[in-house]
């Protein structure tokens, strides 16, 4: 009785205790992940994905299922590695990764060979890192996560990752779609265009004023060139 | 017949099928609309299809029209959404389309100085972005307040003042781009 | 140019472009109230999809033909559901109102008619490109699935039996991604409705 009885608590300590990880990933499902690959140089990668934790609205989910997919692809280890590698750069550059993870799995059920998808997760960290380094040019800052603005242009952190992500991603929809660097008006009309279709629903209205007010559409065709170069 | 009849007296009427009535509402209504749809969408066929769909849709969601708002506004962001979607539509299927300053058979040699004045800002209207014309021609066409173009938009009054002022000057830019390119 | 005169030559550029073209609308109330007026064809309006929407990767005009037939189709059944032109069942799973969670996540219909499929998915950035299955169990050849969405901005695809078909009717618009098409939807705008 007295053996059932500890079985019993035993049993609800382990169902309490994952109850409490699973709120988290932890990095130890990361690590096994990875082995599944498996990566070589492991631990610059989990070191990004640590990074990554203290960063808000880090899809850690969706990273860890595109590590378990990209495991099942019948492909070189080595190239799996390299478009994992695109990924965790982004990660220790502290850039918003989501758009990442979207376009790879995107990429992975396409069947698209990894050396596109390497290819094509590059330009997009290029795009997000142009753009962040733009709007400071600009005087459109992030303040720290959760902080409400101090100065009048430092958004919190989570509204300028969403700027960053969906500029971005609209100027790589353009390119990827065979638009033209060089038709400065072309490009700025699908850049306003996304952001007015999001504006007052992911995206705060000033924010995306703000965005309009500073940037140029020359200033998108300089970002998009260094991304096509 | 209906002439004389109040409008609110015209969409009474039409919610119970009396399509003489919604007629009426249509005549009274079809120069907006049309005009709407033109400056959104800078193209004489779409503009007319646009305004054909409008009422269309108007008369069928008419159960869902409150009769406190005001009508007309109602009606034009029926309109407005129209052609939204169909200018994205457009963008994924371009069409080689004769510019609006020379649809209708202008010969562009014969073109006079003030007529020449329409064409350049009608050819800058075509090249400003979308969401700086549309309030634009909500403005000087439609001659809707700020907060009646916030309302069809669905963008804050804010916004759309910015606009506004930023879509005239753009305006202008793409003039004087035009008139002397170096 | 002051800003007055500027905002006078605006007014009079649109005026004028409007009454140039005046001749396009001069019988519009006959011609809507026609359509208002016309009783539904007799043909059932799901053998129009099947002739039309039978799913192909080919030729720029067979999807555009596809995009308006479907677009006009669809306008078509909402106008039959909303006022009861349509004598037919109309099947009540095409429900064109979207239900709002108080947070704003909306059951988003996805549909796709695909006659002699057997397996119709969709794909897309809401379940990280894994396929969410569609269902047609009155086997009328028209594919559906419900799925909660918040709002935001979503790009996907369909698989019909295992090919893709980028561009859903229903779709706000087109991108290419790996040089295919996918369709975007954003969700959760306000004034979309009507």
């Amino acid at each position: 009785m007295i053996r059932h009885r500890q079985l019993l608590v035993g049993f609800a300590l382990v169902l309490l205790l994952g109850l409490a990880v699973t709120a988290e990933i932890p990095l130890h499902e990361f690590e096994q992940a990875l082995h599944g690959i498996p990566v070589n140089d492991i631990d610059a990668m989990l070191g990004a994905i640590e990074l990554g934790f203290g960063q808000p609205d880090f899809p850690a989910e969706q990273l860890l299922r595109l590590i378990d997919r990209l495991a099942g692809r019948p492909a070189p280890a080595i190239e799996k590695e390299a478009v994992l590698r695109v990924i965790t750069h982004a990660i220790e550059e502290g850039l918003p990764i989501e758009g990442m993870v979207d376009k790879a799995f995107e990429g992975l059920a396409r069947s698209v060979p990894m050396a596109q998808l390497e290819n094509g997760l590059q330009q997009l960290h290029i795009l997000l890192a142009e753009i962040r380094d733009l709007l400071y040019s600009r005087g459109i800052f992030s303040a720290g996560p959760g902080a409400q603005s101090t100065a009048i242009n430092a958004l919190p952190i989570e509204r300028f990752n969403l700027l960053v992500l969906h500029i971005s991603e609209a100027i790589d929809s353009y390119l990827s779609g065979g638009g033209s660097p060089f038709e400065s008006q072309l490009l700025f009309e699908e850049v306003h265009e996304r952001l007015t279709q999001l504006q007052g629903v992911i995206l705060d209205p000033m924010d995306v004023e703000l965005v309009f007010e500073r940037i140029n559409p020359s200033d998108l065709t300089q970002v998009a060139l260094t991304a096509v170069s | 017949m209906y002439r004389a009849q109040d409008e609110v007296s015209l969409l009474r009427a039409s919610l119970q099928g009396d399509t003489s009535a919604w007629g009426e509402i249509i005549s009274r209504y079809k120069d907006a609309v049309f005009g709407l749809c033109l400056g959104f969408l800078r193209n004489r066929a779409d503009a007319e299809d646009l305004s054909h769909d409008a009422f269309i849709r108007a008369y069928v969601n008419l159960r869902k029209y409150n009769l406190d708002r005001k009508f007309s506004t109602w009606l034009f962001t029926i309109a407005a959404n129209l052609c939204r979607n169909k200018l994205r539509y457009r963008r994924n299927h371009p069409t080689g389309e004769m510019p609006l300053h020379l649809q209708g058979g202008k010969d562009p040699a014969k073109v006079i100085d003030k007529e020449d004045q329409h064409a350049q800002i009608q050819q800058a209207l075509t090249q400003l972005p979308y969401s700086y014309r549309a309030p634009l021609v909500l403005r000087f066409y439609n001659d809707l307040s700020y907060r009646e173009i916030s309302e069809v938009l669905s963008i804050p009054e804010g916004t759309i003042k910015t606009r506004i002022h930023r879509g005239k000057i753009m305006l202008k830019e793409l003039i004087e781009k035009e008139r002397d390119p170096a | 140019m002051t800003t007055d005169r500027f905002e006078d030559l605006l007014r009079s550029t649109l005026k004028a472009e409007t009454e140039a073209a005046a001749d396009r609308i001069a019988d519009l109330e006959d011609r809507v109230i026609l359509e208002i007026e016309e009783r539904s064809p007799k043909l059932l309006w799901h053998e129009w999809l099947r002739q039309l929407l039978a799913p192909t990767t080919g030729s720029r005009i067979g999807q555009l033909l596809v995009v308006g037939a479907t677009a006009a189709v669809f306008l078509f059944v909402g106008m039959g559901i909303s006022s009861n032109l349509l004598r037919n069942n109309a099947s009540p799973r095409l429900s064109l109102q979207p239900v709002r969670a108080a947070d704003g996540t909306q059951e988003v219909l996805f549909v796709l008619p695909a006659m002699d499929a057997e397996n119709v998915a969709v794909v897309g950035s809401f379940n990280s490109w894994e396929e969410t299955q569609l269902s047609d169990q009155d086997g009328d050849g028209i594919w559906t699935a419900s799925i909660p969405l918040s709002p935001g901005r979503y790009e996907y695809a369909f698989l019909i039996d295992g090919r893709w078909w980028g561009q859903d009717p229903l779709a706000d618009e087109y991108v290419q991604s790996f040089g295919e098409f996918s369709s975007v939807r954003y969700i959760g705008r306000g004034g979309d409705e009507v």
